[in-house]
């Protein structure tokens, strides 16, 4: 689904990314734990185009087609989705209206009709059924005014809305409290498939209880040290990140 | 009365000169641009190509033209008197603050044919009426001034929608209006421009406001080349609500200007300043908005926001909030904030699959909207969200 080749980026001059291999097939559930400042959230945000970074070398492909030059919008309608760790609250722009617009970008590009308001609400309405939540939920600004479960809520929503080909989750696990990380989890057991992957940046197993990876990588200092599986997630929790370095 | 209050304020004018930037309410706009419209006569005016119905009542050059008034739905409710007719200093004068601004001065000393428009008490209007303002002009450098009057008497409750048409060349108008509310009034007071127009316009609004009235002020400017406008609130008696909702859409060169006083003289009032500016290119805009919580004013509650979205590095932006409290139990806030469009934001939609160009569009329109959504009349929120998009796409 999505090759990374030796990825290379930083910010201001900060070398942060330095050299990042990762393959990603199809219907795999990919895991990247590491410590605080170690390159994990920059990754997610430079595969979602970012114009923050800066890219100095390696190259991003989803599906064969390079996307490494990419504009923040082509790559998401090529199937990058990034539930943001900390998502943006826009006060004024109803959540109805970004969704069906952010839908039918997606079905405009893939050649599809537009959605019309009333399958859309019925499609919304579904899902938000499935997340708990009250159909008002579409009525309020984004992210406006949302509690910190709500938020993260909300990026489950426009993931099963959209639909994407790879679903990047920075942190999203964190600041949940059980019952909302269980909802959580439920949408993204409910989005996996085996024609879609997920990648999953997370500083905890807690949220892994709920969805089983299938690998799971270790980075330190901008680089992917260590690859392997579910015992990976068991040593880190246990015995850090420092037996990595020795 | 009127031949006393003219010379006076023509004295005044001689007196006082044009308004220079040493004054806090024309620190931002000068008003040299004034110097070279004078005083003319006009010849033919022909409304022609003006339609108005039933529900509108249309001024021409600041005079109410009595002819389409003869067809206007509530006309037996309405009592119409020329100001020269009316002889109690009262509600001829403003406040201390318009009386001692020079151009207003000006104003004062050169209209002609103003009226006083008593709405009667009890009048209940469904529909909003409209006030066509038609300035025309067939000369340069031409200023054309209008005084006019609206007393709005004990329970009445009225809509109005305002809108001005400039024709011909270009001229300064000077409009000054008086508005009287009555006890347990209800106003909603709409007005937009729209329109090319290399008019400049200069307006002071005064509000003069009795016990228990509810005032909506709502104003969208989109295409006023230059424009000052003053709105000043007397809140005087107890139970009173005065909201005033601005959004301005400013591009090129254009130049906006609000000057906004809310004197709390009583207590148990609320009041709401709300004004918005979107400037692109190298337009102007100002926010001087003031509110003065008198001794004895307790309960007040009253909020005051200006915000301002800049769309270009060369638009500017001058704000200025400011609250006067002299009573100890008042709950009051302001608040400005100027800045771009949120790099974050953009990341966001445009993350979601919006290209640049839409999710910075949404972003100004969510802007706007906020101050849309809380003009009372949904009439003029419709006309206002189809002037934005026509802004935004032009």
């Amino acid at each position: 689904m999505i090759k990374i080749e030796n990825l290379k980026a930083s910010i201001d001059d900060k070398d942060i990314l330095k050299g990042i291999n990762l393959d990603i097939p199809a219907g795999e559930v990919h895991v990247i734990m590491g410590r605080n400042g170690s390159g994990k959230s920059t990754l997610a945000n430079v595969i979602a185009g970012n114009e923050t970074y800066e890219v100095d070398g390696g190259n991003i492909t989803m599906e064969d087609t390079d996307i490494t030059e990419m504009s923040i919008e082509n790559r998401a309608l090529e199937g990058i989705f990034l539930c943001f760790q900390y998502p943006v609250a826009i006060p004024g722009v109803s959540m109805a209206y970004f969704l069906r617009s952010a839908l039918n970008a997606h079905r405009k590009y893939q050649g599809k009709e537009e959605m019309d308001a009333l399958e859309f609400l019925n499609k919304a309405k579904a899902i938000l059924s499935e997340l708990g939540l009250d159909d008002s939920f579409l009525k309020r600004s984004i992210n406006d005014g949302f509690s910190g479960g709500e938020k993260k809520k909300s990026e489950i929503l426009q993931l099963l809305t959209i639909d994407p080909k790879l679903a990047v989750l920075d942190e999203t696990d964190s600041g949940l409290d059980v019952d909302a990380l269980r909802t959580v989890a439920k949408g993204v057991n409910k989005f996996k498939n085996e024609n879609n992957s997920v990648l999953i940046i997370t500083h905890y197993q807690r949220l892994l209880d709920y969805i089983k990876p299938d690998v799971v990588h270790l980075m330190i200092d901008g680089q992917i040290v260590k690859t392997g599986d579910m015992s990976l997630v068991e040593k880190v929790e246990k015995d850090g990140y420092s037996w990595l370095e020795k | 009365m009127i031949d006393t209050l003219k010379k006076t304020s023509l004295e005044f004018f001689h007196k006082q000169g044009y308004p220079n930037k040493k004054l806090e309410n024309w620190k931002f706009t000068s008003s040299k641009n004034f110097k070279k419209f004078s005083k003319k006569e006009i010849s033919d005016i022909s409304i022609a190509n003006i339609s108005t119905d039933e529900t509108t009542l249309l001024f021409i050059n600041g005079k109410l033209c009595l002819n389409t008034f003869k067809n206007f739905r509530y006309r037996d409710n309405i009592e119409i008197n020329e100001l020269a007719n009316i002889e109690e200093k009262a509600i001829l004068t403003f406040s201390d603050t318009f009386m001692n601004d020079a151009m207003f001065n000006l104003g004062m000393s050169e209209f002609d044919g103003g009226h006083y428009i008593k709405f009667k008490k009890q009048m209940n209007v469904e529909d909003p009426i409209k006030i066509v303002n038609l300035f025309q002009n067939d000369t340069s450098d031409r200023r054309i001034v209008s005084f006019n009057i609206f007393h709005f008497e004990e329970g009445s409750q009225i809509s109005i929608i305002e809108k001005d048409i400039n024709e011909g060349a270009p001229s300064f108008n000077l409009k000054m209006n008086k508005f009287i509310c009555d006890n347990a009034s209800n106003l909603n007071f709409a007005k937009y421009v729209e329109g090319k127009s290399d008019c400049h316009l200069l307006s002071y609004s005064y509000y003069k406001v009795r016990k228990d009235v509810c005032i909506n002020m709502d104003s969208m400017n989109k295409d006023a080349i230059f424009s000052k406008e003053f709105i000043e609130i007397d809140l005087n008696n107890t139970g009173s609500d005065a909201k005033v909702n601005i959004l301005n859409l400013v591009k090129d060169e254009q130049h906006l200007d609000n000057n906004i006083l809310i004197n709390h003289n009583a207590e148990h009032c609320t009041s709401f300043q709300h004004v918005r500016n979107i400037l692109d290119n190298k337009s102007s805009a100002v926010f001087n908005g003031k509110v003065i919580v008198a001794e004895g004013a307790q309960q007040t509650d009253s909020n005051q926001s200006n915000k301002n979205l800049l769309l270009s590095l060369n638009s500017t932006a001058f704000s200025n909030p400011q609250l006067e409290i002299y009573a100890d139990d008042v709950s009051c806030g302001h608040g400005s904030t100027t800045g771009a469009l949120d790099e974050n934001s953009i990341f966001y939609l445009r993350a979601r699959g919006i290209d640049q160009s839409s999710a910075q569009k949404m972003l100004i329109k969510a802007f706007a909207k906020e101050v849309i959504d809380e003009f009372s009349l949904s009439s003029v929120q419709d006309i206002s969200e189809i002037a934005l998009d026509r802004w935004i796409d032009g």
